[in-house]
């Protein structure tokens, strides 16, 4: 209305009022037909609670996955390269690999293997040999030494094994030594396996070259740097070494979860599909059988944006009123699995991420109204009022 | 000057074979304010595209329209929505009212989204109709004269210069039709000029002049005395009249 628009006030007050008279039509057009509104509400519902519930799902499982692989992503280790020739890292190696990393800890190993033996039970394991196990490794009992000088460190799964704690003495390959600590259960995969094994000084070694030697990052991604630098700088002219990273495994491994929530979300976004094709048949339907009372509209003077604006507003409501119900719904079902499953922890549900899911099913439920009230609307904004009055 | 005029205004629909279908043949048409006028004749004559074109709800073939003594032969949708809205009220044969609103909602239907309430002023109407008791009622709970009240309150919300009605009394009994008769009459002593199509002989008691269409030709479209208006039009149809609604 290009002469007489009385709405052509800017700013977003002025937007909302022209709105309000809208919502409020829709709102009584949609209470006419009340079971056919619900069916639609309940579309959307269903849909909404899909997505978001499939979302969540799937980023719980991701989420204990990672809980589950835990900071192994931030280790690397080194090991000499036998195929090249190289059977230890020597201390020239240990300062060449210390150089490439700059901050990250580098802790090398001495390894050999010996018959450990507690007060009733032994059993075989890998002893290390550290200078500064503080830096690599928890202590669940006792006090991990800043320089390991004497004593053993015993790994979790050992000291189970063997029934000793902190302060009890073990023997080692024939001597006796005490335990000053007993390392936290690792929760994580590494070629270390320090579960099973036991940690001496160095001095205990007569080695002349190390086994591995662990570089400790602060992160995954400081790790992947670490790795490349050694790769390009140690190992420029030969492979003296060799490197297991866990962070490119573990990018794989979320990799794959990302995979998994696309897919489930995928899953979750046809039922809102379908949702959004009952909502074009529900306007659809309701514009047909209208059609004489819209020209009513458009021949009193009622612009065809106005009319545009109360049918979208049915069809937006319908899609809220679904996305309210179907988030609602998803939260209480999360939270009765929460409840009804031991394995699913209660703070991976709470995980702020999956109100990300929330948000976004309650998003999409709103948008499937209007994008599927869009058409309907259109058309019958657009119908010739002569047209539309002639019964 | 004339509330709303038609000048050699001709409308032809695409029909179905060859020749277009002639629904008004360079009609002239005139009524000035506050004159009731009553468009008679049989089916099909046409008389329903007459207050189409009135009305902006479709635009003439040819020639011109005037409505308050602004050109408004060929306006945008908007513009003509516009127009419809300042100009022209509405009364139909069905009542066309909206079930879900009451009577108050319907009669400030025009004005509903525009900002302001005019519910003051339709309840004003409302009462001015004797349903000043029937504010808040819904269509399904008023009877036919009250729901035709309502509509042709709805039809002045917006102070028009025009009232165009479709067989305004065709859904109502004798009495009731007489009643809402005497109400367009109160409608026309404020100026308001009243075009009225119809079939009922009650209709053309109360109207102040009666033109007669027949096959879209009008006969005495013009009040008497204006030269434009004597000129005879000749009657030259080859093709049928289409439905009249």
């Amino acid at each position: 209305m290009s002469r007489t628009d009385p709405e052509t006030r800017s700013g977003l007050g002025g937007r909302l009022r022209g709105w309000r008279p809208a919502v409020a039509m829709a709102a009584r057009n949609l209470r006419r037909n009340r079971v056919r509104t619900a069916l639609a509400v309940l579309g959307v519902c269903i849909g909404v609670l899909a997505v978001a519930a499939l979302g969540i799902f799937g980023n719980v499982l991701a989420l204990g996955a990672q809980d589950a692989i835990g900071d192994i992503g931030t280790q690397v280790v080194v090991s000499p390269n036998a195929d090249a020739g190289v059977d230890s890292l020597s201390d020239a190696d240990v300062a060449d690999i210390r150089r490439a990393v700059g901050s990250p800890a580098v802790v090398p190993l001495y390894s050999d293997n010996a018959v450990v033996s507690g007060q009733s039970a032994q059993q075989f394991a890998t002893v290390y040999g550290v200078e500064e196990p503080a830096l690599a490794f928890e202590a669940a009992e006792g006090r991990l030494p800043e320089r390991h000088r004497q004593g053993a460190i015993v790994g979790a799964g050992v000291a189970e094994e063997l029934g000793v704690g902190a302060g009890d003495t073990v023997e080692i390959a024939g001597s006796q030594v005490r335990v000053v600590a007993v390392l936290v259960e690792s929760q994580t995969f590494s070629p270390v396996a320090p579960d099973d094994a036991v940690f001496l000084p160095e001095s205990a070694f007569s080695a002349d070259g190390y086994g591995q030697a662990l570089v400790v990052a602060e992160s995954g991604e400081a790790a992947r740097a670490a790795a490349d630098d050694i790769r390009t700088e140690v190992n420029a002219r030969e492979e003296r070494v060799d490197l297991f990273e866990l962070a490119a495994i573990v990018d794989e491994i979320n990799d794959f979860f990302g995979l998994l929530s696309t897919f489930l979300l995928g899953l979750g976004a046809i039922s809102l599909v379908v949702a959004g094709v009952s909502i074009l048949n529900v306007m659809l339907m309701s514009t047909v059988e209208r059609r004489q009372e819209i020209g009513v509209m458009r021949a009193v003077g009622v612009t065809r944006r106005d009319v545009l604006r109360v049918l979208l507003a049915e069809a937006g409501l319908i899609g809220a009123a679904g996305a309210a119900a179907g988030t609602l719904l998803t939260v209480l079902l999360v939270a009765g699995l929460v409840l009804l499953t031991a394995e699913v922890d209660v703070a991976l549900a709470l995980d702020p991420t999956n109100g990300r899911y929330l948000l976004l099913a309650l998003g999409f439920g709103v948008g499937v109204g209007l994008v599927s009230g869009a058409y309907p609307a259109w058309k019958a904004a657009n119908e010739r009022p002569v047209e539309a009055l002639r019964s | 000057m004339y509330s709303v005029e038609l000048r050699d205004a001709t409308k032809r629909y695409p029909g179905g074979g060859a020749e277009p279908v002639i629904a008004l043949d360079d009609v002239d048409f005139a009524v000035e304010p506050g004159e009731f006028v009553a468009v008679v004749g049989p089916s099909g004559s046409g008389k329903s595209t007459l207050l189409n074109v009135l009305g902006l709800l479709d635009d003439p073939t040819e020639g011109r329209r005037h409505l308050d003594g602004t050109d408004v032969t060929s306006l945008s949708v908007a513009e003509r929505t516009a127009a419809r809205k300042e100009s022209i009220g509405f009364v139909f044969q069905d009542f066309h009212l909206l079930p879900t609103l009451t009577a108050v909602e319907n009669v400030a239907l025009p004005t509903a989204f525009d900002p302001g309430d005019a519910s003051e002023r339709a309840a004003d109407l409302l009462s001015r109709f004797g349903l000043g008791d029937r504010l808040d009622h819904e269509p399904s709970e008023l009877s036919g004269g009250q729901k035709q009240r309502v509509a042709i309150a709805r039809s002045l919300i917006n102070e028009p210069a025009v009232l165009l009605a479709d067989e305004p009394t065709g859904n109502l009994d004798t009495e009731t039709g007489e009643s809402i008769l005497a109400e367009f009459e109160r409608v026309k002593e404020e100026g308001v000029a009243v075009v009225a199509v119809t079939h009922d002989p009650l209709v053309e008691g109360f109207a102040d002049r009666v033109v007669e269409l027949t096959d879209g030709v009008l006969v005495g479209g013009v009040p008497n005395g204006d030269e434009e208006g004597e000129k005879s039009t000749p009657i030259d149809r080859t093709a049928p009249a289409p439905e009249d609604r």
